[in-house]
């Protein structure tokens, strides 16, 4: 696992988890569903222990693949100090804007998309144009 | 078993999100960025799989398999929530790199810095529940 995945590979592995939790238990496929269950304690429903297994997806890719150094452009432009309450912020707007949206790349961009549904689309060309801009806006500051 | 389902197809889905670069920042900046066309075509075919598969379970009027109900979903219309909870995430998106699913791999993989990603993440969902309680009260 030292060499990324190709995408056409991934692409559709991914894809196909949206499809195998639809076929199973006619559930949606979303990562903020399953940390808002998880946090909550709420194991008696399937999305905490999707969450469970999306930890335990890690674990293996730890054991077998190759360590990340770093992270990325916030640690090679800051000290710890900063990166830490950055990363804190970043997380408060990442689970704040998922609830409210109804969603994240998970939900709202792969399974609400490929349900159709409208919200979904949305949701999915706003936050994909927004990270978009942001990202070269940081581009430009650096 | 219902729920050795979901963790089973979360771990599939954790471990090909980990092997794909999605919980590598400098994956996420260079397709976001346009450096790179990885994470448009990773996005692209693992929707385009997702609708075809949704659809072919519609076509065949499939239930599920462990409840036995038919398989069905509704869509949601889009209203301003939608537009501004996700220009909220697209901003923690790009400036971290990191969305909620790989935030759980990158756990998983033993990345100390997700922690810190993690305690905003459960901050975000308490002020949610705040002004939804808010706005119900």
């Amino acid at each position: 696992m030292d060499e990324q995945l190709a995408w056409y590979i991934g692409g559709p592995v991914l894809g196909l988890c949206v499809v195998a939790l639809r076929w199973l238990l006619n559930e949606r496929l979303g990562a903020t569903r399953a940390w808002a269950d998880a946090v909550a304690l709420r194991f008696g429903g399937v999305h905490a222990w999707l969450l469970l297994g999306l930890i335990a997806g890690g674990v293996v890719f730890g054991l077998a693949g190759a360590p990340v150094d770093g992270y990325g452009w916030l640690t090679d432009t800051f000290t710890a100090w900063v990166v830490v309450p950055i990363l804190v912020a970043s997380g408060v707007l990442i689970g704040y804007g998922a609830r409210l949206a109804g969603g994240c790349t998970s939900g709202n961009g792969l399974s609400g998309n490929a349900a159709l549904s409208p919200a979904a689309l949305v949701a999915t060309g706003t936050f994909f144009g927004t990270a978009i801009v942001v990202s070269f806006a940081i581009e430009a500051l650096l | 078993m219902k729920r050795l389902a979901a963790f089973v197809v979360g771990a599939v889905f954790g471990l090909t999100l980990s092997w794909s670069g999605m919980t590598n920042p400098d994956v996420l900046r260079d397709g976001l960025l346009f450096r790179d066309a990885y994470l448009m075509l990773f996005f692209a075919s693992a929707l385009g799989t997702a609708f075809v598969g949704l659809r072919v379970l519609k076509l065949l009027q499939a239930r599920a398999l462990l409840t036995g109900e038919p398989v069905a979903w509704s869509t949601v219309r889009p209203e301003k929530r939608h537009v501004v909870g996700s220009v909220l995430f697209g901003v923690g998106w790009a400036v971290a790199d990191v969305c909620p699913g790989p935030i759980a791999a990158q756990l998983g993989q033993g990345i100390p810095w997700a922690l810190a990603t993690l305690a905003g993440l459960v901050l975000g969902f308490a002020l949610f529940s705040r002004r939804s309680a808010a706005v119900a009260g």
